[in-house]
């Protein structure tokens, strides 16, 4: 469909609606990052940025991303705004779909998970659990515009 | 830092503007208060505690300043704040929004440079470059930064009035089969699709193909 992108990950190829994810979340991106009063803590970019992962190691933690998202983020970043959740639950099915191939290329070993890029993924669940779930899961959710950079 | 009782009205509007990456802090005066007060500002690297002072805009009167040094890292997201003073009194600090270079920043239209046959045009399109602290600096073309970008060119007959839209990914296009002797007007912009980035579209440039041999 229009403004699908294939993200090619080594053997492993995955098609996501980038242009419907970007614009749901641009439209909820101030209400989402206003509410995360921290400015010190990032769950994704720091002390490591996602851009120093090598590109071996993309695809896992792509699929870990994935898996993080949708386990431990959407389901917890309930709000009070209607326009708002119908938003978030649009990103999240969006993300379940992709979260699927990914898990069908980890399954056939297309997406094999190198040491740097485990640790690389511990260090961001760590970041998460060093906050309380609904802080740590609105904070990663206003972060989704640095994982989509970063997957662009 | 003398600063004595923070009841003076905040700066409002605190915001960046941002063009090809050129990224300038912007506020509105505190309400109320006429000629006289005096700003400082200060920035952050989300994700990184520090917040960092901006020496040049120290006690300025203006109400922007120019973040593009501090911000030109685009796998980065920002925040800034402003704080008012006058007469000894000082509002507090206004703070933007998170800033994300990549998807914040205002696109200018393509360059474009045309030239005729009989019965073509050729158009050459060139995408603006990134904001650079100095001309010595390496130019990087915003086509880098954004590998989706694409060109929507409009060309126009102007005896007929008809129009033609094109839209490409590389930077030449040729329009074949045209009529000799006519008027064409040109015009372009950059659509970046994810992130969703639009320019506006340029000036538009006439030229005529040449009359029949």
């Amino acid at each position: 469909t229009a403004g699908n992108k294939i993200f090619h990950f080594g053997a492993c190829r995955v098609s996501m609606s980038m242009t419907e994810i970007r614009s749901g979340f641009t439209a909820i991106k101030a209400n989402i990052q206003s509410r995360d009063p921290i400015r010190s803590l990032s769950i994704l970019s720091h002390p490591h940025s996602l851009h120093k992962v090598k590109t071996s190691d993309r695809c896992c933690i792509t699929h870990h991303l994935f898996d993080f998202y949708v386990d431990k983020v959407f389901k917890h970043c309930k709000t009070e705004d209607s326009f708002v959740n119908r938003k978030i639950s649009s990103i999240a099915n969006s993300f379940l779909s992709v979260r699927r191939r990914l898990g069908q290329c980890h399954e056939q070993n297309n997406c094999v998970c190198g040491e740097e890029s485990t640790e690389k993924f511990n260090q961001i669940l760590a970041n998460y659990e060093g906050l309380n779930v609904t802080s740590a899961a609105m904070k990663s959710l206003g972060e989704l515009d640095i994982l989509l950079d970063w997957m662009e | 830092s003398g600063e004595l009782y923070c009841s003076l009205p905040n700066p409002r509007n605190v915001r960046f503007e941002s063009l090809n990456m050129k990224n300038v802090l912007h506020w509105s005066a505190p309400e109320g208060t006429g000629d006289g007060v005096l700003y400082k500002v200060k920035y952050s690297v989300y994700g990184v505690g520090k917040w960092i002072r901006k020496p040049e805009c120290r006690n300025i009167n203006r109400t922007w300043c120019d973040l593009s040094s501090e911000t030109s890292d685009y796998e980065e997201q920002y925040y800034a704040s402003v704080k008012a003073f006058l007469n000894g009194m000082c509002s507090d600090w206004m703070e933007t929004t998170r800033f994300n270079p990549l998807t914040d920043t205002k696109i200018d239209p393509p360059m474009v440079s045309i030239s005729s046959t009989d019965k073509s045009i050729s158009i050459i399109l060139t995408a603006p470059e990134k904001w650079k602290r100095s001309p010595e600096e390496e130019s990087i073309s915003l086509l880098q930064v954004y590998p989706g970008l694409q060109y929507n060119v409009s060309v126009l007959n102007k005896k007929t009035k008809k129009r033609w839209f094109f839209s490409i990914s590389n930077n030449t296009l040729v329009v074949p089969w045209l009529e000799p002797g006519t008027a064409y007007c040109v015009s372009a912009k950059i659509h970046v699709t994810t992130p969703l980035l639009d320019s506006g579209f340029s000036k538009e440039q006439c030229i005529a193909t040449l009359k029949d041999k």
